[in-house]
């Protein structure tokens, strides 16, 4: 069987795509982000309860009290978790998938509904866009559109564009022949036949279709969270990679309130403006009874106090507005310039990134953090979408990230070091302290090693060479999965006093929490310790000279750190940066130590400021 | 005057190289063999002329083509062949905007299962061919309740389609199909799926308004007694060809061959025969020289029966002027009530022995 060379025919593909089409791509992505921007602006615009309202009352008008009533709790519990911005930037990423999805797919669907051939051809490439695994999606659209929202809204489009197109063909393809006979018997023009008769008529089946196409949008939305679209999804994927389960419990709450507003509320609609569903409800408001709770007010109603609370909101957002960001009180070195941190969420790499961020935001600077996965936090600094990252394990670790990007990046240098990847055991396990001592003893562990992340770089040492030379790699096999799956299943097993080999490094908090020995390396195979170095995107240091000189001097000891870390842990997930200010206040000094403004040499130092 | 609507040659062929098929049947192919090759003659060179005021049904089972015979006269269905023409205008000729344009002002049709639209009132429903030919809605609305009146809806103008019977429904779409105005009525099978008695009903209701409309209509059934009942003449179809083109009279003494026969054989004849038909001509001239009443050429069969239990003799039938054109023996009638067309088979040279064929006809509607 002869190899055919698909794989390297798409990746032509790709290239050529972005070499050539870049102007299309751009011009996609300021459309989408234009969108969004907009959307967001208008959701994020009022206070939080007040959109509650407008949104519950939207709810009592389209399904009656009760709606209306759960619709106001769900979003007020949205905001008490602290969610409610990154909901409402999920809701806006949905809406604004939603409404290319629909721009494209309706017409699409129209169209294979009147021409067999068209719903013939298309049919393959809607089964090929569901069904292809979205990751795979996801990575070619960060080569054409970078990271963020508009890789994000297009894998998430991409996905729930199909059922928009089966449904609204379906609805068509559904409408009784004779009634469009009829429509044509009386010498209706095609396209009335359509506006008037098929369209209206098929408006319960497109609805549900478009319903359809928002809960696939807000399925899709914790995947494109991985692309750095932030909101709920963002905030899933960091629960997730931090072992959070509290936060990836109220984050994923969060999305279940939005999909269940949604999808009620699409349904509802449906019934409201399809003349069909207009029908069905007053038959039923004439045969059921009128009870409270099912009373609805008339739309003209429910616009006057959705028409009141904005006012209202609007006016709390003027007044609102002038109250905020009196945030740059240290040194104003910074003048607003924007700063974007990316980061693994790998404790040190948390630490300093929110380390750095207090610094810099005392400094005047509007600093942005977003979680990324090692790879595609490679990508976006390479393509200068982030300015810097401060977790880079090199030489050993990030090799090949660093082979392939290295000229694209700018090493601002060590600032940790030296670390040591090894395989770490539980100090019950007796006999194996040593990698050779774990020949011999694969049934003990059952052939496993767990693992992490397979496109970590300790990974591939480990299979590719740690394995081999100390002749184990046919005894044991190595679990891919993650660094929270791993930390999860060593809790498990260390609880249960079971036997267990996991990939670890040091400096790692696990450490501390558990007894565990780090198994010898007598050849060496792990090679050398790493330095954890800061790296930027080409030209950061010479846009900001003043960061780039205190990041290449910025440096850690183990005390620090692992301080640092632990104040970080116990705070938990979300108050990392409280966290921060707490622990610069404890180590008077070290700010200005770190980011000198020459200026704020006063005896309390710029760090001891309150913010709120 | 030529006829309103004339048919001439009409071919219809589905499946793969129509004009090829259409010229096989012009040779005298049978429409088995091209059924073998995947291609379907629905409507084999049909012609027949509807004259104005008319209403002529086409009768025949399902799959005989008599609705693809409808749709190809106002232009629904292309014809493979031949052309349609109404008021001295080619239908088959004209390009599709210009015949939308004869289906919203001249051509209305009334379907089978209503296909009233669910998302529309009756008066919106009434009005919309009217808002098709973009009638102002004012007047559109008053024409549509006007037809909804003549059609017995008073009042329900406002009612949805869902919320009225069967019965009621047709009288909406037959309101539809009146409110344009247009002078031909396409009626497919628009009874069928009624029940008896409302299907009774409406045909009683359409031959009431036709007295005053004077439409010209064509009527598809599979109903021969519909047929007979609502006809001024009738084609019969068979396998995509039309078999007899006549009067009920015509289909019901003189079917052209068997499978027109069979199909009489279950018609109610005592609701369509006339006195004009059962009789015997030939007479001896003396039968009406008795005080005994006697019968018109138009005297229902029911009438007949009457009248021939209660005199002792053959029942005389005069015409208008009081001559005498015929004579009813009982036997004759009892003959004709079977599915006998023609005489009673006698025995050896009875003298009414002879044919009845070439008598005097009358319409039966």
């Amino acid at each position: 069987m002869p190899r055919i060379q698909l794989g390297d025919w798409v990746d032509d593909g790709v290239s050529w795509l972005v070499d050539h089409m870049s102007w299309l791509f751009d011009a996609i992505k300021t459309v989408v982000e234009g969108l969004y921007d907009g959307i967001d602006a208008v959701l994020t615009a009022p206070e939080p309860l007040l959109l509650a309202g407008i949104l519950a009352v939207a709810a009592w008008w389209l399904r009656g009290l009760v709606a209306g009533v759960l619709a106001f709790a769900g979003f007020a519990l949205v905001d008490s978790m602290a969610l409610w911005d990154k909901a409402m930037s999920t809701l806006s990423l949905v809406l604004v998938a939603t409404l290319i999805a629909l721009v494209i797919s309706i017409p699409l669907g129209i169209w294979a509904a009147r021409s067999r051939t068209v719903s013939a051809v298309v049919r393959p490439v809607l089964d090929l866009l569901q069904t292809m695994p979205s990751m795979v999606l996801l990575i070619p659209a960060i080569l054409f559109f970078g990271m963020g929202v508009p890789a994000g809204v297009v894998a998430t489009l991409i996905f729930a564009l199909a059922p928009g197109v089966r449904m609204t063909e379906l609805g068509i393809r559904q409408v009784d022949a004779e009634l469009v006979e009829a429509a044509e018997a009386f010498g209706t023009p095609p396209r009335d036949t359509l506006l008037r008769v098929q369209l209206p008529l098929a408006l319960p089946t497109i609805m549900a279709g478009v319903n359809q196409v928002i809960m696939l949008g807000l399925s899709m939305v914790v995947i494109a969270g991985m692309v750095g679209t932030g909101g709920l999804g963002g905030a899933v994927n960091e629960a997730i990679g931090q072992l959070d389960i509290g936060l990836g419990f109220e984050a994923g709450l969060g999305i279940v309130v939005l999909a269940i507003y949604l999808d009620r509320m699409t349904g509802a609609l449906g019934a409201q403006i399809s003349p069909l569903g207009r029908r069905a409800a007053a038959k039923a408001r004439t045969a059921g009874n009128a009870k409270v709770w099912n009373h609805r007010p008339s739309p003209a109603m429910a616009l006057a106090g959705v028409l009141v609370l904005a006012l209202v909101a609007g006016g709390l957002g003027v007044f609102g507005s002038s109250a905020q960001d009196s945030r740059a009180t240290g040194t104003d070195v910074g003048q607003g310039k924007k700063v974007t941190i990316g980061y693994i969420p790998w404790d040190e790499g948390i630490a300093t990134t929110f380390l750095w961020k207090e610094l810099l935001e005392e400094r005047g600077f509007d600093v942005t953090t977003t979680q990324y996965a090692a790879g595609p936090l490679y990508t976006g600094l390479a393509t200068g979408q982030i300015d810097f990252q401060t977790d880079s394990w090199l030489p050993v670790t990030h090799a090949e990230y660093w082979k392939k990007y290295g000229d694209q990046l700018e090493d601002l240098g060590k600032w940790y070091g030296p670390t040591s990847l090894e395989l770490a055991v539980p100090s019950y396990v007796k006999g194996v302290d040593s990698l050779a001592d774990l020949k011999g003893q694969s049934s003990k562990f059952k052939g496993r090693i767990v693992g992490i992340e397979p496109s970590a770089g300790m990974m591939g040492l480990l299979k590719d060479k740690v394995l081999g030379e100390y002749g184990l790699g046919d005894e044991y096999q190595v679990v891919d999965g993650s660094t929270p799956a791993m930390l999860a299943e060593l809790k498990r097993a260390y609880a249960k006093k079971e036997p267990i080999a996991v990939t670890l490094w040091s400096p790692h908090w696990a450490y501390s929490d558990y007894d565990l020995k780090k198994l010898k390396d007598p050849k060496g195979a792990w090679g050398k310790g790493d330095g954890v170095h800061t790296l930027a995107r080409e030209g950061f240091a010479d846009d900001n000279p003043e960061v780039g000189a205190w990041l290449k001097d910025f440096s850690m000891t183990e005390e620090q750190l692992t301080g640092l870390e632990a104040g970080i842990q116990r705070a938990g997930k979300g108050s990392e940066q409280d966290a921060v200010r707490t622990w610069l206040k404890k180590n008077p000094g070290l700010a200005e130590k770190w980011a000198p403004t020459g200026a704020g040499e006063g005896k309390t130092g710029a760090n001891g400021v309150s913010n709120n | 005057m030529s006829s309103r609507l004339e048919a001439e040659h009409l071919y219809k062929v589905f499946g793969r190289r129509p004009q090829d098929a259409v010229k096989r049947l012009e040779q005298g192919t049978d429409r088995d063999e091209l059924r073998e090759d995947g291609t379907t003659a629905a409507v084999i060179d049909a012609s027949f002329r509807v004259e104005p005021g008319e209403i002529f049904v086409v009768m025949g089972l399902s799959g005989s083509g008599k609705s693809t015979l409808l749709r190809m006269l106002n232009g629904l269905l292309e014809p493979t062949s031949g052309h349609v023409s109404f008021e001295g205008e080619n239908l088959t000729a004209l390009g599709d905007r210009e015949l939308r344009a004869v289906r919203a002002n001249k051509i209305s049709m009334v379907f089978q299962h209503f296909a009233l639209f669910p998302h529309r009132s009756v008066r919106e429903n009434a009005a919309y061919g009217l808002a098709v030919q973009g009638v102002p809605r004012a007047e559109r609305e008053r024409r549509a309740g006007e037809a909804l009146a003549l059609c017995g809806l008073a009042g329900w103008e406002d009612s949805w389609p869902d919320e009225l019977s069967g019965g009621m429904q047709q009288r909406v779409g037959l309101a539809r199909a009146l409110a344009t105005d247009a002078d031909l009525l396409l009626m497919d099978e628009s009874f069928s799926a009624l029940d008896p008695l409302i299907r009774r009903d409406m045909q009683d209701q359409l031959l009431e308004l036709q007295k005053t409309l004077k439409k010209t209509i064509v009527f598809i059934t599979h109903d021969l007694n519909e047929a007979m009942r609502l006809g001024d003449r009738i084609a019969v179809m068979r396998d995509g060809r039309i078999v007899q083109t006549g009067t009920a009279e015509d289909i019901l003494v003189r079917p052209a061959n068997d499978y027109v026969a069979s199909f009489t054989r279950d018609v109610d004849r005592s609701r369509v025969l006339t006195a004009g038909a059962v009789m015997d001509p030939e007479t001896q001239g003396d039968e009406a020289d008795c005080d005994c009443p006697t019968a018109t050429p138009d005297s229902p069969f029911t009438e007949l029966c009457a009248l021939s239990a209660r005199v002792p003799h053959a029942v005389a039938v005069l015409d208008e002027d009081g001559e005498l054109v015929g004579v009813v023996p009982s036997r004759r009638l009892l003959g004709f009530l079977g599915d006998r067309q023609g005489d009673p088979e006698s025995c050896t040279g009875s003298h009414d022995a002879h044919t009845a064929r070439g008598g005097k006809v009358t319409a039966g509607a």
